[in-house]
C-alpha cells in the first residue's frame, strides 16, 4: 500500500470515529434522558373493539372531553375519526396532570400538541394513552399528523389551557368548551 | 499502444498516488463544520425544548 493511500485510510478511519463519537453522544442523550428523567415515548397496550367503541363504554359519545373523577384525576377522552376529533375542542388545566386517552374507529391516525411532547399514534383497536402537564395557559392547536385520506388536512382539534381557577368541572366532574 | 495496455498497473500507480495525495482537508473541514453545526442544533433542541416540556409516557 502506498504511502498516500496508507494517509486517506487514516483520514477515513479518523472521519469514522469521528461520526462514531456524534451517534455515542445523541445515544447517551437519549438513554440517559430514558433511564434518569423517564422521557419515553408514550405506550400502553390496551386493547378496545373499534367497531362498538362508540355504542358504549368508555368512549360512548357522552363520555368523552375532560372528566375529573372523584379521586381529582383528570382524563380526557377523544375518539379520532375521518375527518375530526370528537370533541373538537378539549379543556385541559394549567399546572397539573392530565391524562390523554385516544381511541379510533376507522384508520389510523396520529395527533399532536403543538408546543408540547404530546404526540402520537391512535391505531385502530388500541387504546391510545398520553400525560402531560401544560405549563402554560392557550388554545393549543392538535392536528391530525398521519395521513388517513382525504379530508386529513382539514382534520384539527384545540386543547384549551386554562388557568386552575378557571377550570370548573360541572356537577359530573366535565368541563367543556362550552361551559 | 501494446506495452502500455498490458502495463497498466504502471500507468494506474502514479495517476492514482497522485489523485490521493493532497489530502482533503477542504472537504474535511465542510463536512466537519456541516455535522458539527447538525450535532450543536440536535443538543440545543433536545436539552432546552425537547426535555423541558417533560415526559408524556
Amino acid at each position: 500500500m502506498a504511502v498516500d493511500e496508507i494517509s486517506a485510510v487514516q483520514n477515513e478511519r479518523r472521519w469514522a470515529l469521528a461520526m462514531g463519537g456524534v451517534a455515542a453522544v445523541m445515544l447517551a442523550a437519549i438513554v440517559w434522558a430514558g433511564l434518569g428523567l423517564h422521557m419515553n415515548p408514550p405506550s400502553n397496550i390496551e386493547t378496545v373493539d373499534p367497531n362498538t367503541l362508540h355504542v358504549a363504554g368508555e368512549f360512548a359519545e357522552n363520555n368523552l372531553g375532560t372528566h375529573v373523577d372523584s379521586a381529582g384525576k383528570i382524563t380526557t377522552r377523544i375518539v379520532t375519526t375521518q375527518f375530526a376529533f370528537v370533541p373538537e375542542c378539549v379543556v385541559v388545566p394549567q399546572d397539573m396532570q392530565v391524562t390523554f386517552r385516544l381511541a379510533s374507529p376507522d384508520v389510523i391516525h396520529g395527533l399532536i400538541v403543538v408546543g408540547t411532547n404530546v404526540n402520537t399514534m391512535v391505531v385502530p383497536g388500541f387504546v391510545s394513552q398520553v400525560h402531560t402537564v401544560f405549563d402554560k395557559p392557550g388554545d393549543l392547536l392538535m392536528p391530525c399528523h398521519e395521513f388517513c385520506g382525504l379530508g386529513h388536512g382539514q382534520m384539527v382539534a384545540h386543547v384549551r389551557v386554562v388557568p386552575i381557577a378557571d377550570f370548573r368541572p360541572d356537577g359530573d366532574g366535565r368541563v367543556t368548551c362550552d361551559n | 499502444m501494446d506495452t502500455i495496455k498490458e502495463s497498466g498497473a504502471n500507468i494506474e500507480e502514479p495517476a492514482s498516488a497522485l489523485l490521493i495525495q493532497p489530502v482533503p482537508s477542504g472537504a474535511f473541514a465542510l463536512a466537519g463544520a456541516a455535522v458539527a453545526l447538525l450535532l450543536v442544533a440536535w443538543l440545543v433542541m433536545y436539552f432546552f425544548t425537547f426535555l423541558p416540556r417533560g415526559p408524556v409516557g
